[in-house]
């Protein structure tokens, strides 16, 4: 017999897979420009021309990829809560379900959670062709291992952040998101700079310590390039882990607002 | 399994006040009770902003209720909405389909969230495209589809799951007459086969011809609530002259009332109202009494009471007034 729960669950995360394949053209120019303009730039040209150090994209490598799962979660996650709760409606025909509301969150989130992966995988190919010989990935057998958990890890950071960010944002002030919430999250977030080497400027190092972006990049250093001096992984991976449950808890309560506040 | 109640849907003393930005508060709903008997058509009627809208959301679980009891099939919606969601059918005022679907996509989609088996949802599916007519359309995006046929695709939706009740907020508000007129004939066909229906509509004449009980709302209080025959006889006449004068006070109000065949007299909604006994009034006398007293009549009708009548009367203003 089948489980009403799961199968609505399982129905809603189809029916996000299904809007989102049918959309695939918006989805990759969305995911892909970002993080291509920046590799062409700070990994590719401004090494080319002197400007910074032939070895920067391998220090910004790790945080190409960290920001593109974050930054494609939370847009995957914010932007269908914004619009479905304000203009479209849409998502009302899900939270009639007789099943917990918090399951049309959850449903939504996973589908965050695969777009940030996606978004990840994107990036890869790019970093190859304009970063190439320049990134030198010194994978470690006992680093390794941690990857895959920071990925999962990251990825539900996104999508927590999402959760909060759509049920906040309204669609009016979707212009404003850009300069101010992406573009101070990417530029504070330990891309082109590790957190360690911020002791020069303490006060900066403190501050971006509310950017998950950076516990997601300094993770992923720890991972991916164990040669640059990052922050421990307890920590990266105990801010990831902190980040997800103050913004899923307040995510979740505005969510409830939402619901039943239509 | 509990035995089946005959009222489908129960509301005792349900309130909701919002509070402002600015800190104040309004009270939208003020502890209004009414019951709904099982397989029968509701009206529930009242102005823009009467409170029609916050009611059916409470009702329907989207809005939290500050105070009362809503039971729906004899399950308490407030303490269990998940149980309750699974009671009804909602089809919302507005487009809520699911845009970047195809109509048998919504059906279908709908049906899985509600728990439905494959087979089931796609025999329903067939079903409803064809009884709404929009089987030729069933692989097209709602996106293209005109407001008529989205409106008939939302009421197919909320019957996927076979609801015991199907809440319907205003559901032919911007819709042709003919297309009204197709939509009620559906709309029947689904009473008929059992579903008990609340609706909300200002279009009057809608409940007058469809409705077994009508309930009359108005500043998010029950103002009437019966079958239109008692409404009506909520009204000292069934005559209604009504008056157009160029200016109006209660003085003209009070003279009114004592004219020949006159039971009452009313200001509403900038007209007076004359509730005769008869059906034949004394024009030529009610001109001359406007003449004595220096007004000018712009315009004067007779007419036999409706619904409009009844709601202008107990609220005093016109239910399409503009809001105030």
């Amino acid at each position: 017999m089948n489980n009403p729960i799961s199968s609505a669950f399982w129905a809603m995360v189809h029916r996000d897979l299904l809007a989102q394949w049918r959309d695939k053209g918006e989805f990759i120019f969305r995911v892909v420009m970002l993080p291509l303009i920046l590799i062409i730039t700070y990994g590719y040209v401004l090494p080319e021309i002197g400007l910074v150090p032939r070895e920067f994209p391998t220090h910004m490598f790790a945080g190409m990829i960290g920001m593109s799962i974050l930054i494609t979660g939370i847009h995957g996650t914010a932007i269908p809560f914004t619009m479905d709760f304000n203009n479209m409606h849409e998502i009302e025909d899900r939270l009639q379900a007789p099943v917990p509301a918090n399951l049309v969150a959850y449903a939504k989130m996973l589908v965050g959670i695969i777009e940030a992966f996606i978004g990840g995988l994107l990036v890869l190919p790019f970093s190859a062709f304009f970063m190439g010989s320049r990134v030198e990935l010194a994978l470690q057998g006992d680093r390794i291992v941690y990857l895959v958990p920071v990925l999962i890890l990251i990825a539900i950071a996104s999508a927590t952040l999402g959760l909060l960010v759509g049920t906040i944002v309204k669609p009016m002030q979707i212009a404003a998101m850009f300069p101010g919430f992406l573009m101070p999250m990417v530029f504070s977030g330990a891309i082109f700079f590790t957190w360690k080497s911020l002791t020069a400027v303490p006060f900066f190092q403190k501050i971006i310590l509310i950017n998950p972006l950076v516990y997601a990049n300094e993770a992923l250093r720890f991972a991916l390039t164990p040669q640059i001096d990052s922050m421990p992984i307890a920590c990266s991976a105990g801010g990831l882990i902190i980040s997800s449950l103050i913004m899923g808890y307040f995510g979740f309560k505005r969510f409830h607002y939402m619901c039943v506040n239509r | 399994m509990s035995a089946q109640t005959e009222n489908i849907l129960e509301v005792r003393n349900l309130k909701k006040t919002f509070t402002m930005k600015s800190g104040h508060k309004v009270e939208a709903v003020k502890g209004i009770s009414f019951s709904v008997r099982r397989g029968e058509i509701f009206g529930f009627l009242g102005p823009n902003g009467a409170g029609k809208s916050t009611t059916i959301s409470m009702l329907t679980t989207q809005l939290a209720a500050n105070d009362g009891e809503i039971l729906i099939d004899g399950i308490d919606a407030r303490r269990d909405p998940v149980a309750a969601r699974a009671k009804i059918g909602v089809v919302a005022q507005h487009n809520n389909m699911d845009r970047s679907l195809t109509a048998r996509e919504n059906l279908l989609f709908h049906a899985k969230y509600f728990g439905m088996d494959e087979a089931a949802a796609e025999k329903k599916a067939d079903e409803y495209l064809e009884k709404f007519g929009l089987a030729e359309w069933q692989n097209d995006y709602v996106s293209s589809f005109s407001g008529g046929m989205a409106q008939r695709l939302k009421i197919a939706r909320a019957m996927m799951h076979t609801p015991s009740i199907l809440f319907l907020d205003e559901p032919t508000t911007g819709l042709d007459p003919n297309y009204r007129e197709i939509l009620w004939e559906q709309m029947l066909e689904l009473n008929k086969q059992g579903t008990t229906i609340f609706l909300t509509t200002h279009y009057m004449e809608e409940p007058e011809r469809f409705c077994e009980n009508i309930a009359i709302v108005n500043h998010g209080e029950l103002k009437a609530l019966g079958t239109s025959s008692q409404l009506k006889a909520l009204i000292p006449s069934k005559n209604i002259l009504t008056l157009k004068l160029d200016s109006l006070n209660e003085d003209d109000a009070r003279a009114a009332a004592a004219l020949k065949d006159v039971q009452q007299a009313k200001i509403q909604n900038g007209t007076l109202q004359l509730y005769l006994n008869t059906k034949q009034p004394d024009f030529d006398g009610i001109i001359r009494w406007t003449e004595d007293r220096h007004k000018t009549l712009q315009n004067i009708s007779l007419s036999t009471s409706t619904l409009d009548d009844v709601f202008l009367y107990l609220t005093g203003s016109a239910m399409n007034a503009p809001e105030k």
